[in-house]
């Protein structure tokens, strides 16, 4: 078998994204191959048919077409404790992921940020966490700071901090999973943090804003476990969404309203199905030799236009669609209250996950926003009274008749 | 019979600063003799049903002296491959490299083998081919699907016919990257090389295509990176149509030979499809700094414009498409083992050094266009 460097990787802190080197820093993707593991088997094309000089001993692994992770590994059921957040657009993952692990057999815990009496609890996925219980999970609530209290004690193998946008809100959960034994954490960071480049996309290993909250966190759970991960998401879509993301077209859509899109509308960003995410999680888990000490792109295989969402959602409702562009800053609107998604290309990929873990996409844009409609009709959303008051400024600025 | 041409040796003087040392010999040189030391293992007599790459084996090129080929035919001569090159002779068959020592130019010179003729004449493709009876064909200059037949009649027991296509067959979509399963365009000005992907699926022949979107690097006669280079030179401002964030894809040339290589022999390469281009995209305004940051200029300019407001007559005034562009080679990494050895700045450099840095170039500037453009938004200023 070829030599594989067996390194802790540091993918956190990216060597700057240039180098002047003519043999620059690498996407830094080691394998983590502890001497002491020899459960981990990888067929890799090492064999009289493959160039072996493909295998350079500081290069990345050949990502094979198979991998035979060792079976005990992943029957190894585990307990897991998931810390949810009680708002927001990653709401959504932990109701998934949960859903998931029990799905395969494993002990699942959410544990939700406030209370279980509070408004927020009466929006998706909050609403559904019956499927949660009837799954064969425990639902509880409480605050960072009191996690051991409200889990009465229990110890868990596993933790995922979905909460947190810095070290003051994952401290405590982070600093209580340490001190119980969890021999796994698993943090829910975002793309957010990577440094706008003019060289997409986003890769694990780019530079990332230093001051960023999610980046704090990474850094100290790096240094207080062994076996950590971090996952960087982008936008979501799926059933029991906390936040609206393809419903924002489908309002416009089925209104016959134009679509208005900031800039040239060619801006790219990834939008995946939050199966996508909670598959990648479950893998972690269930392989968490091969997921430790990384990070990893926690997104679809895919990136979107801007006005291809719009198009596509268009297609999914089986209607026609009119785009307007606008520049936010001559009409005079908070872009961000005008539009879901940034107004930049904002695009990573999971090449990490594909290459460590063998992870696969499978969101399809196309095919899931049909599904997507055909919920938001039923829910009947379609008729109800909607008010378009950012829409109507940005319309009137641009000179554009809307049909009452 | 080997051929030698005499080559008149070009001396340019090393103009500006560059941004990183480089020469031919990094190519060469070093990473490919320790792949060499790796396979020196069975060789197979000649004749013997072989289809393992360390075997010696008869290879044609067709075409293989302007750009990818020089450095393709180059990796498999030293590999000890019997390389011949099928082309009409308009091009010098050998040109020594800058950077490339003269023992390695005429070791290589000393075994590479020219066929001359035309592939449009068929009966002359067909009885050559035969002939000589090749064990391998890269087609790296073909461009329609009947050149093909031709080839595959002359050498029935033909081992691989390894394609040269493109990524511009694949249909435009919002929803990127171009994969290797997504729809492609039956009427792209590349359908000829959709048509030749097709004709050779079903002809049953063992073959392997490689789609590479825009190649770059020394001796590109596309003017790619030349088109940016022009303009920092002359100290010119960028135009750039529309947002200049759309998003296209280089692949270096000694990449995508590098791959070429690989796939021959490859059991895993068998009728199948890869895209090969760099790891990163780059949005066009990225792209405009980049050659900047490659070769040692100031942070440029860049003028945006609308191109429907002008009338370029049968100019182009940018060389890109004017759309995303750009296509996954997670397949190829995947499934080959293949890696792009080159990042973008990395590999603008090499080609500005060894290439444009020195004084050569395949187009002349022609600043037309872009004087269309300026004035234009002259007057739109005042």
């Amino acid at each position: 078998m070829a030599a594989l460097a067996s390194s802790s990787s540091s993918l956190l802190f990216s060597p700057p994204s240039l180098s002047s080197s003519p043999h620059p820093p690498r996407l830094s993707l080691f394998l983590s191959l502890p001497h002491s593991s020899p459960s981990l088997s990888f067929s890799l094309s090492i064999s009289s048919s493959s160039p072996s000089f493909l295998v350079k001993p500081h290069s990345t692994p050949h990502s094979a077409s198979s991998f035979s992770i060792n079976a005990a590994t992943a029957a190894e059921k585990k307990k897991v404790l998931i810390v949810n957040t009680n708002s927001g657009g990653h709401a959504i993952i932990g109701f998934y992921f949960a859903k998931e692990l029990l799905a395969s057999g494993h002990s699942v815990t959410v544990l939700t940020i406030g209370e279980e009496g509070s408004d927020k609890m009466k929006k998706p996925p909050f609403t559904r966490f019956s499927e949660i219980v009837s799954g064969g999970g425990k639902t509880v609530w409480g605050d960072p700071g009191g996690v051991g209290k409200v889990v009465g004690g229990e110890a868990f193998d596993v933790v995922l901090d979905n909460n947190g946008k810095d070290l003051d809100a994952v401290r405590p959960v982070a600093d209580w999973a340490k001190s119980t034994g969890v021999k796994q954490f698993l943090f829910i960071s975002s793309a957010g943090i990577y440094k706008p480049t003019d060289e997409p996309p986003h890769v694990e290993g780019d530079a990332v804003k230093a001051d960023a909250g999610h980046v704090g966190v990474e850094k100290y759970i790096s240094e207080i476990f062994d076996n950590w991960t971090s996952f960087r998401p982008q936008y979501m879509i799926g059933s029991g969404n906390n936040k609206d993301c393809e419903e924002w077209f489908f309002d416009r859509i089925v209104r016959d309203r134009p679509v208005p899109i900031p800039g040239s509308g060619m801006q790219l960003t990834n939008i995946s199905h939050v199966r996508d995410l909670s598959s990648m999680l479950t893998q972690a888990v269930e392989n968490p030799t091969a997921a430790s000490g990384n990070i990893f792109n926690c997104v679809s295989d895919r990136a979107v236009t801007l006005d291809g969402m719009a198009r596509l959602c268009a297609k999914a409702a089986g209607r026609e669609v009119t785009i307007m562009h606008y520049d936010p800053k001559t009409v005079g609107v908070d872009a961000r209250k005008a539009f879901p998604f940034r107004n930049m290309h904002f695009y990573a990929e999971p090449r990490a996950a594909k290459e460590i873990l063998g992870w696969k996409g499978t969101t399809n844009l196309p095919e899931d926003l049909k599904e997507r409609f055909e919920e938001y009709v039923k829910i009947g959303r379609d008729k109800k009274p909607m008010e378009f008051p950012i829409d109507d400024k940005i319309l009137e600025s641009i000179k554009v008749p809307v049909a009452v | 019979m080997a051929k030698l041409v005499a080559v008149q040796p070009q001396h340019h003087p090393p103009s500006s600063l560059s941004l990183l040392p480089s020469s031919f010999s990094d190519f060469n040189g070093a990473r490919l003799r320790a792949c060499i030391q790796y396979k020196r293992k069975v060789r197979q007599p000649k004749g013997a049903l072989q289809v393992t790459a360390s075997s010696n084996k008869k290879i044609l090129i067709m075409g293989g002296t302007r750009f990818i080929g020089v450095f393709l035919s180059r990796l498999l001569v030293k590999e000890g491959h019997q390389v011949t090159l099928f082309t009409r002779g308009k091009a010098p068959i050998t040109q020594q490299l800058p950077g490339e020592s003269e023992k390695d130019y005429a070791d290589f010179s000393s075994k590479i083998l020219h066929l001359k003729g035309d592939r449009k004449d068929f009966d002359f493709v067909k009885s050559s081919l035969a002939a000589e009876d090749f064990d391998v064909v890269y087609d790296i200059n073909g461009r329609e699907a009947d050149e093909v037949g031709p080839i595959l009649d002359a050498l029935p027991k033909l081992e691989q016919y390894i394609y040269c296509s493109s990524a511009g067959v694949y249909l435009k979509s919002d929803y990127m990257p171009h994969c290797e399963t997504d729809a492609v365009d039956p009427k792209s000005r590349h359908k000829g090389k959709l048509e030749t992907e097709n004709l050779l699926a079903s002809s049953g022949v063992n073959w392997t295509s490689l789609r590479p979107v825009y190649i770059y690097g020394p001796l590109n006669y596309n003017p790619v990176e030349e088109w940016f280079f022009h303009r920092l030179k002359a100290g010119r401002p960028i135009p750039i149509p529309n947002s200049g964030m759309q998003i296209t894809q280089l692949g270096h040339v000694k990449d995508l030979a590098t791959a070429f290589f690989q796939v021959l022999g490859k059991e895993k390469a068998s009728k199948q499809v890869f895209n090969i281009s760099g790891e990163k995209y780059v949005t066009f305004n990225g792209l405009a700094k980049a050659c900047a940051k490659a070769a040692g200029f100031p942070e440029p300019e860049i003028i945006h414009y609308n191109p429907k407001e002008f009338d370029f007559g049968k100019k182009k005034a940018f060389p890109f498409r004017d759309q995303h562009y750009f296509a996954s080679v997670d397949k190829a990494k995947s499934v080959l083992g293949w890696k792009p050895e080159f990042d973008l700045v990395e590999g603008l450099a090499d080609s500005y050094n060894l290439d444009f840095g020195r004084g050569t170039f395949r187009k002349e500037a022609d600043f037309t266009t872009d004087d269309m453009i300026l004035g234009k938004s002259l007057v739109l200023q005042t």
